[in-house]
C-alpha cells in the first residue's frame, strides 16, 4: 500500500514551472513523476513520502526525441528507454546510448522508465549516465526564473544528489552533434539478465582521436574519465580509470572485485571498440 | 480523482485515490484478479498488463496515470470462452504449474510475438526477462512460444536442451 499523496498532471510547461516555484513550500514533499519505476518503488518502501506527485508526462512539448545538425540529439522528459532503443537517429548516430539503454532492467521497465528519470535519480549505478558522460551530453534545467545548462560531468553531486534545484525540472537532455558517430560500447556486470542493479558498468567511446570512459557503480556518482587519446596504451587508460573511481564494498561485491572488473571491462572494450 | 479507462474493451469511470496503483484498481475496484502482485517493485512481472498497447508493470503505475488510457489484461486474452493460441500452447506444453506468473507471462509473450512473430530462443528469453516463473524453469514456456510461433521441430531440440 502506498501512503497518501496528491497528484497533479500539468498540461502546460508554465503550469509545471509555477507548481515547481511553489515547491519550496513542499520542499522534499513534492516529487516529479515520469516513468515511476524508481519513485513508486521508493514510495512503497517508505523511502520517499511526497505530499504531492507531479506527473511531467502530460506536459506539452515534454515528449519525443529529435535530431538536427544544429541542436544535436534532444531527449525530452517523457522519453522512455524503449523509445531510445527504437529511435533511428540514436541507432545510426549514437549507438552507445542504445547499448546502455538495452542493458537497463527488463522490457516492461524499459517501456516505462525514462532517460530523464534515470539520470535525475542520480543513482551511482545509472545505466544511461555512462553513455551521456562519454558523449558530452548536457542537461537543460528550466524554472520560472529561466533556464540554465550544464554538462552531465557537473550534474551528479553525490549518491542520489544532483545539481537540480527544488524549483527546476530537467527539460531537455542534449547530446551534441559533435559526438555523432562516436564508436563505443558498454559492459555491465550483473547477476541476472534483465534484473538486478549493476555491480559495475563501463562505457567507452572513441571519436576524433579522443577516448572517454563513463563508469557506473564505482563511486558515489557515475564518473567521466577524459583527457585520454585513442592511441594511449591500455595501461594508461586502466590507470586513469582506477584513479577516477572509489568503489565501496557492499552486499553485491567487494571494493577489490569492482576495481578488478572495471579494469577487465576497460581492457575488453579497448579491444572490442576499434 | 475521477478517471475514465477502457479495460479489455469495456469503458469504466471511477473515483480513485491518487495513491492507488493500477494493479490495485484492476484487482480490487474492477475485480480483475488475473493480474497478480508478486514483488510490488517491478522485478517479477506477475502484474504485467498492456497500457496503451505497451506492456508495463501495473504495480508501478498509478491508476490516475491511466486516465484516458486503454488497458488490456489476461482476462481479455481468451475470446468467447476459447483459449487464445498462446494460452492453448501454454496448456499443451505444461507451461503453467502454480499459475501465478502465467497472466503476466502471457502478456509478455503476446507483446513479443506482436513485434517478432518468429523469435529465437535467445529472443524469447529476452522477451520474458521481466517475468519470473519459479515452477517451470522456463523450459516449457519457451517450448510453448516456439510452438505457437510454428518453430517447434527437431532442428531446435539441441538448442532447447541448453535453454
Amino acid at each position: 500500500m502506498l501512503h497518501r499523496f496528491g497528484y497533479a498532471a500539468p498540461a502546460e510547461r508554465q503550469e509545471l514551472l509555477d507548481l515547481l516555484a511553489e515547491r519550496a513550500e513542499y520542499g522534499a514533499g513534492a516529487k516529479l513523476l515520469a516513468g515511476g519505476t524508481d519513485l513508486l518503488v521508493n514510495i512503497r518502501a517508505g523511502a520517499s513520502k511526497p505530499a504531492l506527485v507531479i506527473d511531467v508526462k502530460k506536459v506539452a512539448g515534454f515528449s519525443g526525441i529529435s535530431w538536427s545538425e544544429t541542436e544535436g540529439l534532444v531527449i525530452r522528459p517523457a522519453v522512455t528507454i524503449n523509445e531510445v532503443l527504437r529511435d533511428a537517429a540514436v541507432l545510426s548516430r549514437f549507438p552507445l546510448l542504445a547499448d546502455c539503454a538495452s542493458d537497463l532492467a527488463s522490457y516492461q521497465i524499459r517501456n516505462r522508465a525514462t532517460v530523464a528519470g534515470n539520470v535525475v535519480n542520480a543513482s551511482p549505478c545509472s545505466d544511461m549516465a555512462p553513455a551521456l558522460l562519454c558523449l558530452g551530453a548536457r542537461a537543460l534545467l528550466a524554472s520560472s526564473r529561466g533556464e540554465r545548462e550544464l554538462p552531465f560531468a557537473d550534474f551528479f553531486r553525490g549518491v542520489k544528489k544532483t545539481a537540480i534545484r527544488p524549483d527546476e525540472v530537467l527539460e531537455r537532455i542534449v547530446v551534441p552533434a559533435s559526438s555523432a558517430g562516436a564508436r563505443g560500447g558498454y559492459r555491465k556486470l550483473k547477476r541476472i539478465a534483465g534484473h538486478d542493479l549493476g555491480i559495475v558498468g563501463v562505457a567507452l567511446s572513441r571519436k576524433d582521436g579522443r577516448l572517454r570512459l563513463g563508469i557506473s557503480s564505482s563511486a558515489p556518482t557515475p564518473v567521466l574519465v577524459e583527457g585520454l587519446d585513442e592511441g594511449d596504451p591500455v595501461e594508461k587508460v586502466v590507470a586513469a580509470a582506477r584513479k577516477a573511481i572509489s568503489p565501496i564494498s557492499d552486499v553485491r561485491c567487494s571494493r577489490e572485485y569492482r576495481e578488478f572488473m572495471v579494469e577487465t571491462f576497460v581492457k575488453r572494450l579497448m579491444r572490442e571498440v576499434a | 480523482m475521477r478517471i475514465r479507462v477502457v479495460v479489455n474493451g469495456g469503458a469504466y469511470e471511477r473515483d480513485v485515490e491518487e495513491h492507488r496503483t493500477l494493479l490495485r484498481f484492476l484487482r480490487e475496484d474492477l475485480g480483475l484478479t488475473g493480474t497478480k502482485e508478486g514483488c510490488g517493485a517491478g522485478e517479477c512481472g506477475a502484474c504485467t498488463v498492456f497500457l496503451n498497447g505497451k506492456t508495463v508493470n501495473s504495480c508501478m503505475v498509478l491508476a490516475v496515470e491511466a486516465d484516458g488510457a486503454e488497458v488490456e489484461t489476461i482476462e481479455g486474452e481468451a475470446e468467447g470462452g476459447k483459449l487464445s493460441a498462446i494460452q492453448a500452447a501454454f496448456d499443451k506444453h505444461h507451461a503453467v504449474q502454480c499459475g501465478y506468473c502465467t497472466g503476466g507471462m502471457v502478456m509478455s509473450v503476446r507483446e513479443l510475438l506482436r513485434k517478432n512473430p518468429k523469435p529465437s530462443v535467445a529472443q524469447i528469453k529476452e522477451g520474458i526477462e521481466g517475468n519470473f516463473c519459479r515452477c517451470t524453469g522456463y523450459q516449457q514456456i519457451i517450448e510453448a512460444v516456439l510452438d505457437v510461433s510454428g518453430q517447434l521441430g527437431p532442428e531446435n531440440q539441441g538448442e532447447l536442451k541448453y535453454a
